[in-house]
């Protein structure tokens, strides 16, 4: 079997094949204009580096921000929203809170489809789905005509209640299609995001409608290319809920692909889990400007269907557009190598969210940043080499990133020492990272310190082995290939698509033949997206879940279910199971108090793709140390003799005692005294942490 | 890091922090802040009651073993987050801390103790190390209903308006007040609701407790007061910073609201000067006859939180940074309202105070302060009368919100509260926990203030009941039906709201009212005021606003002097 994968990102595109159980990569600058342009060049070189032809792959896996940087940068669709009579200002009234209590400048977003693309048409249903009014041909085609009038390329239908029926939105559809040129998009909320609570419904359906035609047209164009370069296996592309699926259906809803990148860090997360059989595992990827953190529970992510893209204010949370599609479950963190460090208004250390990014870049880059970062800290404390740094592209400059970090940080904060003043920059990230996690774990009701920590990202490797001693966890990961990541990770994953339907309902009012007819639907819709994607003999799994809250509150909990709700014992065991979950979660039940149903999901999935297997056990030897660095250690305060060990010169079994570096070309990895490496037979990198503190 | 060696306590004021001193101290007080947000969003996630979430009507706190606030979750009711901040010292003065015993917790909704009205209940958890307690975990939460008249403005007395449960232990040694929690239940018209919210408010306190004992586990620190000491010095510090940019004086500023059914005033002398700001409410009008007083405690919450956002807005609130403003009032005022005064509707005053404090800053700051804006959240109270089996009772709560001043900036926000945070319902969620039918909730054209910068619009709000049934509202809360939120530095005035019943009906008072059946209550939400010259706006914008139908033909003629095209 051989496999490519590709991941385009704002900055690197990666590619990754998968040949004969070897892996190779190849990393260069994305083409933003033409973004397969990149990816082409970039595939045929690695492809041929390998001795082979594109006609030799068998699956191109693909994952890129395209749909989300086009969010960003506002550059979708000219989009129209039919909506019900009375309701035309959904869209922009949001949730008519400001998401910033003390900020009285701040902005919301701007709707994707401005007033006067919002319509209306006369049409209502009731809560319960009685139609108090149907919506009416004639003015449907007036509208038609004036959406024509208006040019537009895209249109959203979203009523009021369309997730209890969609017929008036289905009979709307015909109407408009019977005028609008084909090749004007249309979207319905019942289809895109069939969920309650009108304002993510409509925001969801049309950030769909307005980057669909951008990433249909982009999409086929890139098969069309890779086809004319001999490819003739099959495209497929990576979901931001962490399945695969193929091109017509990601040409379909191309705003499930909004977070592809980050869902493919995650399905390494998984296949990493998988291979080195941890059960838990806290996936932690750390860039330039954010990291993120997921957990995985017998090697599956957790997934949410609450996101938001664009944010519009600071990046401050509740400043984007809410899309409500299936997405792993990340904590985002402002915090990476290029996070700038300085003294607040109140004289603390602060640390992010703005970042140096690559340009200016951090101080020791010399490439017109003065402010210290996360990057200079570590150069500070003789964690980061001045050499070798980005696979030798970049010699970094240590005296200044040492100006730096004396200016902006120590003396401002009356401190004695740079060292010192660069180990306070690095312990409010590692704070800042640990503590995103601990609330987290907290707010799942997971035990933290039972957890793996796998590290991957140009920075992760450095800080990983602190944030999991503030989470009291003791084994950290390194996988191989960490700075491509995200495209490793695409090839482990599998074709999967997931369903979700609200049904908010009493357990006990619920009504089991409603509730099978339900779960039938969600069968057939899944079964539509997955089977056409898998080969023959593939076998399909479904995996159930029910989520449900005590009635009158607003956050349920997700309850995984063994087989599809049959009878009323399969309810009655259902309840008991939110009990025991909410118990552990919130540390207390409410008895007496009713359990509703809110919403049903359904994740059909192929098989998984198999791990590499360990073919023998690897012979524990000492590493062989080639040099030494002065590493500044917080815990004595002063600086500690270190070995540096190249990544590439380490042979499985090979074991050493912190303190000690780890170089490789993306990354490095710090191991402080009291931490035990060595290497695993597939390459991992394990840190275990010693007996000695 | 070495601050495991620490010694066990810290002798701040006696010698210079190392810098291994430096960075703990700044790393505990995030992790200080992360144990209060994260209290307040368990109990976010676990709250009763939509509207109750939806605002973040709720609060959580971390405070020293002196009962001084250290940090405390923002949420979105500055009537909870600076009340709070008084809240433990008061309780405590009623039940003294040398009474308390390990896994005993405090309750109260007295609104003199508390946040204003018998609905938000305060708990407080003592923190033990030993024998010895270390700090306070404090939560306040809106419970829907305490029985009494329930959301309504009618009450004559604070007794008239729920049942009011002094300073008690709501668990003594670890072991629950059972009485108490029966009280709760006898009482409440949402008794499951009420008991989980009081249930969930003590665990949230036990959470946060854990977190801060593993903190302090951590550092190997056997007392907060070194980190209390570091919070509140900066916090004093930046706050007094803040102050000092503006220039010595003395203004004045005073603001008119309908009242319950005659107008009433509101008036601020504010002084700036020595670090210090100090507001005098003395000349606002005497108590109204009906529930809409306010107590001296939830006045100072929202005139303080006024001060705040234009003076100080990124200093967190804590013991500190609220002690130098000092907002007074001589007794018995409608901002001052003195036991037995009834006081449901406190916010129809209290969120006046911010657009009154902000009026008296653009003085000291011409030209840098928002308009007003629309003011208190009309409170959507609508329930229904049992006729038939179909027809069953119900009570329903949501919020229609008016528009946002403009800023110095940028148009005001519409459809969007200020000084409250408080959100909306979706109507669909809305529509499917009550038999209600909106039919009509979009932006009210021209309801904002003309201006340079354009005032946040108000909405339209047209709701029915979905059976034969017919609804009773409470108009206790829907404020500027005659005065519309002033504007700034030459922008006019936004639209005042208007309410009526389309059977004629107008609603010109703030008690109850009966839609018959077959009949839609009809709202029109306040707009903010506009800020700066109509005239100056940029003619792109009128126009702009022109063809999204958010102003009038008449409006861009007339307001804005646009030419005709």
């Amino acid at each position: 079997m051989t496999r490519l994968a590709i991941d385009i990102g704002g900055t690197f595109t990666d590619v990754v094949l998968e040949h004969g159980g070897q892996i190779s990569s190849h990393k260069l600058l994305t083409t933003p204009a033409a973004p397969e342009v990149a990816a082409l060049e970039g595939s045929a070189w690695l492809v041929a580096d390998c001795g082979l032809s594109l006609s030799d792959v068998q699956t191109v896996i693909h994952g890129t921000t395209l749909a989300t940087n086009a969010l960003i940068e506002r550059r979708g669709a000219k989009t129209a929203l039919v909506t019900t009579e009375g309701f035309r200002d959904v869209l922009e009234m949001a949730y008519e809170k400001r998401f910033e209590q003390y900020d009285t400048d701040l902005q919301l977003p701007q709707p994707l489809v401005p007033r006067e693309l919002r319509f209306t048409l006369r049409e209502r249903l009731t809560a319960e789905g009685q139609v108090l009014a149907a919506p009416d041909r004639a003015e449907t085609l007036a509208l038609a005509q004036r959406l024509k009038d208006a040019g537009v390329e895209a249109v959203a239908v979203g009523f009021l209640h369309a997730t209890v029926d969609p017929r008036h939105e289905l009979q709307v559809r015909d109407w408009l299609a019977e005028l609008l040129d084909p090749k004007v998009t249309i979207c319905l909320s019942s289809e895109v995001s069939p969920e309650i609570r009108e304002y993510e419904r409509f925001s969801t359906t049309v950030a769909n409608a307005y980057v669909r035609p951008l990433m249909a047209h982009y999409l086929r164009r890139f098969d069309t290319r890779l086809r004319a370069r001999g490819f003739d296996g099959q495209f497929m592309l990576m979901l931001s809920g962490g399945g695969l699926t193929t091109l017509d259906q990601a040409a379909k809803t191309p705003i499930r692909l909004v977070e592809s990148g980050p869902a493919g860090g995650v399905a390494l997360g998984a296949r990493v889990a998988r291979e080195l059989s941890e059960d838990r595992l806290l996936a932690f990827d750390m860039g330039g400007t954010t990291a993120k953190i997921c957990f995985l529970e017998e090697a599956i992510p957790a997934t949410t269907r609450r996101f938001e893209v664009a944010r519009a204010w600071r990046d401050i949370k509740g400043s984007g557009l809410p899309v409500r599609v299936p997405t792993t479950e990340l904590v985002e963190i402002g915090a990476g190598g290029g996070s700038i460090a300085r003294r607040d208004a109140l004289g603390r250390l602060a640390v992010g969210p703005k970042s140096a990014g690559s340009v200016p870049g951090p101080a020791c880059y010399n490439l017109g940043g003065t402010l210290p970062t996360i990057t200079d800290s570590n150069v500070v404390l003789g964690k980061l080499r001045p050499e070798g740094f980005a696979g030798g592209k970049l010699t970094l400059l240590p005296d200044l990133a040492h100006q730096a970090v004396a200016r902006n940080v120590a003396e401002p904060l009356g401190m004695s020492s740079v060292e010192w003043a660069a180990a306070g920059v690095l312990e409010i990230g590692e704070e800042a990272m640990a503590n995103a996690a601990r609330v987290h774990a907290i707010e799942q009701g997971k035990d933290v310190t039972r957890y793996a920590l796998m590290a991957s990202g140009g920075a992760g490797p450095l800080h990983a082995v602190r944030i999991a001693e503030k989470l009291g966890i003791s084994r950290v990961i390194i996988p191989t290939s960490a700075g491509v990541g995200s495209a490793v990770g695409f090839l482990s994953a599998p074709v999967a698509y997931e369903v979700a339907r609200s049904l908010i309902l009493a357990m006990e009012r619920l009504d089991l033949g409603q509730v099978t007819r339900l779960q039938a639907g969600m069968r057939e819709e899944a079964s539509a997206v997955v089977l056409p994607a898998l080969g023959a003999g593939e076998e399909v799994s479904y995996t159930w879940a029910a989520e449900l809250r005590y009635a009158g509150q607003g956050h349920a909990l997700r309850v995984g279910l063994a087989a599809p709700l049959a009878d009323a014992t399969d309810l009655a065991a259902l309840e008991a199971r939110f009990v025991a979950q909410y118990l552990e979660t919130y540390g207390t039940t409410l008895d007496g108090n009713p359990i509703e149903m809110v919403a049903l999901s359904l994740i059909c999935s192929g098989p998984a793709v198999e791990s590499l297997a360990v073919t023998e056990a690897a012979t524990a030897h000492p590493a062989v140390v080639t040099a030494r660095a002065e590493v500044f250690d917080p815990v004595c305060g002063a600086r500690v003799d270190a070995a540096v060990l190249p990544r590439r010169a380490l042979q499985p079994g090979a074991f050493h005692a912190g303190p000690a570096l780890v170089t490789e070309a993306q990354t490095t990895t710090w191991v402080p005294g009291g931490w035990d490496l060595s290497l695993h037979a597939l390459g991992h990198v394990i840190l275990d942490r010693g007996s000695r503190q | 890091m070495s601050l495991k060696s620490q010694p066990t306590a810290f002798e701040l004021a006696a010698k210079p922090l190392s810098d291994a001193e430096i960075i703990a101290l700044n790393v505990m007080w995030n992790r200080l802040i992360s144990v209060s947000e994260e209290q307040a969003n368990a109990l976010l996630r676990v709250a009763f009651g939509a509207i109750v979430r939806e605002s973040g009507d709720l609060s959580a706190g971390v405070f020293d073993a002196e009962g001084r606030m250290m940090t405390q979750a923002v949420t979105g009711t500055p009537g909870h987050v600076n009340t709070m901040a008084r809240s433990v010292n008061a309780m405590l003065e009623k039940v003294p801390a040398a009474t308390l015993v390990e896994g005993d917790v405090l309750v109260t909704n007295d609104p003199w103790l508390g946040a204003g009205h018998v609905f938000d209940f305060v708990v407080v958890t003592p923190v033990f190390l030993g024998s010895r307690i270390v700090a306070y975990l404090a939560s306040t939460c809106h419970i829907v209903d305490i029985g009494g008249l329930g959301w309504s403005a009618e009450g004559r007395s604070v007794q008239e308006e729920g049942v009011l449960f002094p300073v008690m232990k709501l668990r003594k040694a670890g072991v629950v007040n059972e009485d108490f929690i029966n009280i709760v239940v006898a009482n409440s018209r949402v008794a499951r609701e009420a008991r989980g919210d009081i249930i969930s408010l003590m665990s949230c306190n036990d959470e946060g407790l854990r977190r801060l004992l593993d903190l302090m586990a951590e550092y190997r620190i056997d007392s907060l007061q070194p980190l209390a000491d570091f919070i509140f010095a900066r916090s004093a510090a930046a706050t007094r910073e803040a102050i000092d940019l503006l220039p010595e004086g003395v203004y004045q500023s005073e603001v008119e609201l309908d009242g319950y059914d005659s107008p009433i005033r509101l008036q601020a002398k504010m002084t700036i000067g020595g670090g210090v700001i100090e507001v005098d409410l003395d000349g606002s009008s005497p108590l109204a006859p009906r529930g809409i007083n306010c107590p001296l405690g939830y006045s100072q919450a929202y005139a303080s939180f006024g001060i705040k956002v234009a003076v100080a807005p990124h200093v967190p609130n804590n013991h500190a940074s609220l002690e130098a403003i000092r907002i007074t009032a001589p007794p018995g005022l409608i901002v001052s309202a003195e036991r037995p005064a009834p006081v449901t509707a406190r916010h129809v005053v209290g969120q006046a105070l911010p657009d009154l404090m902000l009026g008296c800053l653009s003085q000291a700051r011409p030209g840098q302060i928002l308009a007003e804006s629309a003011g208190a959240l009309w409170v959507l109270a609508i329930s229904g009368q049992e006729t038939g089996p179909q027809a069953p009772a119900f009570a329903s709560l949501n919020v229609a919100l008016g528009g946002m001043g403009a800023r110095p900036g940028s148009d005001g926000l519409s459809t969007t509260a200020f000084p409250s945070g408080v959100g909306a319902v979706s109507v669909e969620v809305a529509e499917s926990v009550a038999p209600l039918l909106y039919e009509h909730k979009e932006f009210a054209p021209d309801s904002g203030g003309a201006g340079h910068w354009r005032g946040g619009l108000g909405q339209d709000i047209r709701v029915r009941a979905l059976k034969d049934q017919p609804l009773t509202v409470s108009a206790a809360a829907f404020e500027r039906l005659r005065m519309g939120a002033a504007g700034r530095e030459g922008g006019l005035s936004g639209q005042p709201g208007a309410a009526s019943i389309t059977n004629g009906q107008v609603i010109d008072s703030k008690g109850l009212y009966i839609v018959p059946p077959g009949e839609a209550l009809v709202l029109r939400t306040p707009g903010g005021g506009g800020f700066g010259a109509p005239q100056s706006r940029d003619p792109a914008l009128v126009a702009r606003d022109l063809a999204r139908a958010m102003i009038s033909e008449s409006a861009a003629r007339d307001l804005y002097g646009q030419k005709d095209r």
